[in-house]
């Protein structure tokens, strides 16, 4: 057996179990944990293209969520435009918006960077917050949209009575997200991106406008964020700016892939494997005690992997699954 | 022989400091010129003038009968300039190859293509062990050498050097000298900044020595070396040339 049949096999083992997880997972609540991890896993994946491969920090992509579930939402309630038409007008004006915020600030570097994206952002939830109807369009301010309940709704109306179709949805999403950035990675936009990342003046030199691969990373990155803002108005039906827009989430998304390993295809995954289940356990047994305290647990963790991990989970696992690789294979070879 | 480079009138102030004054400064196709001159005399800033780094503050920069002073350095590249960096700028978290690659995918917009010229271009400059090495944890020797394999893999018409020789031991400067006259062979006109001479003498047709962004001296390795003017900018006013 060869390196190659042997990841084809684990991949394709992989997709079966969770093609066919909901055999054994029936349980709705235990569905609908599943979803968010799955959601989280994509949210983070589309995060990691600007995020991980062009080596910058964005703490504002909460913003492109909620871009996305305001314009099919909007559109869907005053418009009745399916929900699968808005999701993409939605990821083009992510896009155009993420550009916008990228002109001014992909100039700077490191935290300077940071703080820019996180006050863009907030800027924008408390837009939001504060706007009860622009022009003819009802935003609904604080109050956030309610997406009514359809009695008999079809798959265009992007509704479903039962978990199933929505946790369906979001693994393709999730297999359709993984597979672009593996693509996109092996490509010259992927080897332009991190080499601009890594040293900027370097690449320059080797003729790689830095900033335009940026903000072409940006624009993809933003316009995949808000497919998933669409996706959780219609798995929710009920959203609000400081939920959905806040900066819990947007840091969620960078825990997920700084722990997971940033830069790395798995690395989004298996953060999400890891933090996703913590966090809804530690807020369904310890929110009593102390509100907030699965956010302390997760700096404590990121803190734990920074210091002997610095490139995330992924980096030693991929090690391990390598030296068991070469164990496989040579037996194989043996035989 | 035609110029691939020809700099007229270059000048460049920082505040109030002039680096680069008046600078007339030619390269003939396939030839291999060295800037020398004592520390702070300007090389890197005159460099990093042709590069795009700085836009001149005055002067006409013309590279294949077009002018390019103001354009950016990713354009520059494309049109066939490429330089290497005296403090060295590896991909460092990424494998030699993938650093080679970098430089190949100007060229190409296939994967496949660019591993290939990646390949050769490793295989010239004697690199090919290394391709699967982390940049970051290459000898500073590699170090210099995947500098200048980064930049012959954009296939350029002029290579810009900057101090490709510093810290290497005499043996491996031997390599080093043997590795940039290969280039000349392949074709690829070379524009050397060097302080060690011994380098300077063995590979240069010609040389240019400035001082205080001023040019003191031109002319063959052998004639610079013997000029009054060079003698005492390297060794002070009162050393005697006789």
């Amino acid at each position: 057996m060869s390196r190659k049949q042997l990841d084809r096999i684990l991949l394709a083992v992989v997709a079966l179990a969770a093609f066919g997880l909901p055999l054994v997972v029936t349980s709705p609540t235990y569905l609908q944990i599943l979803i968010l991890l799955f959601f989280y896993a994509y949210l983070t994946t589309a995060w990691n293209l600007v995020g991980g491969f062009a080596g910058v920090l964005p703490l504002g992509h909460s913003v492109f969520v909620g871009i996305g579930a305001y314009t099919s939402s909007i559109l869907t309630l005053q418009y009745g435009v399916s929900p699968w038409i808005g999701m993409l007008v939605g990821g083009a004006i992510a896009a155009v918006i993420g550009v916008i915020i990228g002109l001014p600030t992909f100039r700077m570097r490191g935290a300077y960077f940071c703080l820019c994206t996180i006050a863009f952002a907030e800027g924008i939830r408390v837009m939001v917050e504060n706007i009860d109807t622009l022009g003819p369009l009802k935003i609904n301010g604080p109050r956030g949209l309610l997406v009514p309940l359809l009695k008999d709704p079809t798959f265009w109306d992007y509704q479903f009575m039962s978990k199933l179709p929505y946790y369906y949805i979001i693994l393709v999403l999730l297999i359709l997200v993984l597979a672009f950035t593996w693509f996109i990675s092996r490509s010259k936009v992927g080897y332009y991106l991190a080499a601009g990342g890594e040293e900027p003046e370097a690449a320059a030199a080797l003729g790689i406008n830095v900033a335009n691969y940026k903000l072409f990373a940006m624009a993809l990155s933003c316009f995949l964020t808000a497919l998933a803002g669409t996706f959780y108005a219609q798995l929710m039906l009920y959203f609000y700016p400081k939920g959905l827009m806040g900066l819990d989430l947007s840091f969620e998304i960078a825990f997920i892939a700084l722990i997971g390993g940033r830069g790395t295809i798995a690395g989004p995954v298996i953060g999400a494997l890891l933090l996703r289940p913590l966090n809804e356990f530690t807020r369904i047994y310890l929110s009593d005690m102390l509100p907030g305290l699965h956010l302390v647990i997760f700096g404590l963790i990121l803190i734990l992997v920074m210091i002997y991990l610095p490139k995330g989970l992924t980096a030693p696992l991929s090690a391990l699954y390598d030296r068991l690789a070469r164990k496989i294979t040579v037996q194989g070879e043996a035989k | 022989m035609s110029n691939i480079l020809e700099v007229t009138n270059l000048t460049k102030h920082f505040g109030g400091l002039t680096a680069v004054s008046s600078l007339d400064l030619h390269i003939k196709t396939g030839e291999i010129l060295a800037l020398i001159g004592p520390n702070g005399a300007g090389k890197s800033t005159v460099f990093n003038l042709v590069a795009g780094v700085f836009a001149p503050s005055e002067g006409v920069i013309k590279f294949a009968g077009q002018t390019i002073h103001g354009q950016k350095p990713w354009d520059l590249a494309r049109l066939g300039l490429a330089r290497t960096f005296q403090i060295v700028k590896p991909f460092a978290s990424k494998t030699v190859l993938y650093n080679v690659m970098v430089g190949a995918f100007l060229r190409t917009n296939s994967t496949h293509k660019a591993r290939e010229i990646a390949e050769d271009v490793l295989a010239t400059l004697q690199l090919d062990h290394t391709k699967d090495m982390l940049a970051g944890n290459l000898t500073i020797a590699d170090r210099k050498r995947l500098e200048i394999a980064k930049a012959l893999a954009t296939n350029p018409k002029l290579l810009l050097l900057d101090e490709v020789m510093a810290g290497l031991r005499p043996t491996e400067v031997d390599d080093m000298i043997g590795i940039i006259r290969g280039l000349r062979d392949r074709g690829v006109t070379v524009f050397v900044i060097e302080h060690i001479m011994r380098a300077v003498m063995a590979l240069s047709d010609r040389v240019v020595v400035i001082q205080f962004g001023q040019k003191i001296a031109e002319g063959s390795p052998e004639a610079v070396t013997k000029d009054e003017n060079v003698i005492k900018a390297y060794l002070g006013g009162e050393y005697d040339a006789a």
